[in-house]
């Protein structure tokens, strides 16, 4: 059986699925705690058009769908700070509007190709250099951010109007959250797929919302699930021949039904127990 | 300015805002003095909360100016002085992670560190603030596994543990019981008396303001009246509520207190 480190690409992909596994979940609590969680998706059907976009137009589709998904998370936040839309509809506009400009782009280009294909479920194989570095400068700014602004952004997941009332610059705060997913979605497609890629943004943020007390260690188990989930599913989709994004994303699944069934299982454990010493 | 002319702790000067051109609060001149305990009274949709709301920047008058210890609170910067408990709804952070003691520390004063990620948070003000409020025992229990008498407890103490000069609180009391409320009475009573800490009570809890306040603003879209409680009688607080109000006074405990009666 032949070795999942002896291939370039693999290492590639695996280092590519641990910047992710990190990246994703750190953003991803503050997004699922501000109950914002269908941003994510929003972002990645944006970042989609702008793929298509770049490839119709003959330039690069990964620089396209960064400039695409940096200008809809600008004009989610609008919306959504001035109110002129709920939350969740200025979500839904901005999602169904890309997605359809993507389409009528794609068809008036001919159709689907293989490229489009990589980019809409990921492909471990065309991870290069670039979106490593990338992604780890990315990751890098991320982790600065978060530990700076630390208390700022529990603030803000809190409560928003108890933020603003100590000081919190909440719009400067929420526009650079929404332009950081934007950038984690767009440059995370390789690995996971624009389809998957919310999914890491939020399920392993549940994982670690369900067994930790504290909001800095449910970030430390997020982040540790993220990278699990991306380890171990990559390795699956290499012996198992199966899509990258797909095998990360049900590894993270299987993980959070792990986690609910240990806390609830800890729930009835402790019941039986204060039952007993009655 | 107050009558020394120093500025007061929060002033709305002519102050009006609309919801969608529906009048909330209408020509409202108001000044809270420093070191006051002072209650805003009204019925729902009387405005209490938009004019504390409008003192907290976080709405902005239509026109007229709200000024915090003498500045436009679009100028106002030092938040430090200012706690806010906002009011607890049943099933808020239902799923927040965050414990008694991340809460509480999160409220102090910013001060910029860039490891602000990894900063202790059972620290000697969170301890104190926590004390204040009587949950230290509970400082590891999650926000999620308390009660909303509880939670609004850890909401007081994440306002204090910043030690503000000015404390704002929208219906404190709602959801806790009678000892809970006697309690958190009590607390804001030491903090205005001993610390000379100025309170904004927004409630509608008209005995408890009556027996505890300085002075009571009362509010119906307009300024209907601000003065000391005593000075209130039983035709305004009719008039204010739409319903016949009976007030009882006695000394025992206090200066006075009162026990009011709506008859409907």
């Amino acid at each position: 059986m032949p070795s999942i480190f002896q291939y370039e690409f693999m290492l590639r992909a695996l280092a590519g699925g641990a910047l992710v596994g990190v990246l994703a979940p750190i953003l991803g609590t503050f997004v699922v705690l501000r109950r914002y969680s269908l941003i994510a998706d929003t972002l990645a059907h944006v970042a989609l058009m702008g793929v298509a976009i770049g490839m119709a137009s003959q330039f690069l589709p990964a620089l396209t769908a960064l400039t695409a998904a940096v200008l809809g998370a600008v004009v989610v936040e609008q919306l959504r700070a001035r109110g002129r839309l709920p939350g969740d509809a200025a979500l839904a506009v901005v999602l169904y509007g890309s997605l359809s400009i993507a389409i009528v782009v794609i068809s008036a280009a001919g159709g689907f190709n293989v490229d489009l294909f990589s980019f809409l479920f990921g492909s471990i194989l065309s991870v290069s250099p670039l979106d490593l570095w990338l992604l780890a400068g990315l990751t890098a700014g991320v982790v600065i951010f978060v530990a700076v602004f630390y208390v700022d952004l529990a603030q803000l997941a809190f409560d928003e109007e108890l933020a603003k009332v100590s000081g919190v610059r909440t719009d400067m705060l929420n526009l650079v959250l929404a332009v950081l997913t934007g950038a984690t979605i767009t440059m995370s497609m390789r690995v996971v797929g624009v389809l998957l890629i919310g999914a890491l943004l939020v399920i392993p943020v549940l994982t670690g919302l369900h067994s930790a007390r504290g909001l800095r260690v449910a970030m430390g188990v997020a982040v540790a699930t993220g990278l699990l989930s991306a380890g171990a599913g990559l390795t699956i989709a290499f012996y198992g021949d199966y899509s990258a994004g797909g095998s990360i994303v049900i590894t993270a699944l299987v993980l959070l039904l792990l986690a609910r069934i240990w806390s609830t299982s800890k729930g009835w454990v402790r019941a039986v127990r204060r039952r007993r010493a009655e | 300015m107050t009558a020394t002319g120093s500025p007061g702790a929060v002033e709305w000067d002519r102050v009006n805002f609309a919801y969608d051109a529906i009048p909330a609060v209408e020509d409202v001149s108001l000044s809270i003095g420093r070191g006051e305990l002072a209650a805003v009274l009204g019925p729902n949709g009387s405005g209490k909360s938009t004019l504390i709301k409008l003192a907290l920047g976080l709405l902005r008058p239509g026109s007229g100016r709200v000024r915090l210890f003498g500045r436009d609170t679009e100028d106002f910067q030092d938040w430090g002085r200012v706690g806010y408990m906002p009011q607890v709804g049943s099933g808020a952070w239902r799923d927040f992670p965050a414990t008694v003691s991340e809460i509480v520390a999160n409220g102090a004063r910013r001060r910029f560190s860039p490891l602000a990620v990894f900063a202790r948070s059972e620290r000697e003000d969170v301890m104190a603030a926590l004390e204040v409020v009587g949950m230290t025992a509970l400082r590891s229990r999650r926000l999620s596994e308390l009660s909303v008498g509880q939670q609004q407890r850890v909401l007081l103490a994440r306002a204090l543990v910043r030690d503000p000069e000015l404390l704002v609180l929208d219906e404190p009391a709602a959801g806790v019981d009678v000892a809970g409320e006697e309690r958190l009475y009590a607390v804001l009573r030491d903090l205005n008396r001993d610390r000379g800490m100025t309170i904004v009570i927004v409630s509608h809890d008209i005995g408890a303001m009556l027996r505890e306040a300085t002075t009571v603003a009362c509010l119906n879209c307009k300024l209907v009246r601000h003065g000391p409680p005593h000075d209130l009688t039983r035709d305004e607080l009719s008039t204010l509520y739409g319903v016949p109000v009976d007030v009882l006074i006695h000394d025992e405990h206090h200066e006075f207190e009162s026990v009011l009666q709506r008859h409907r």
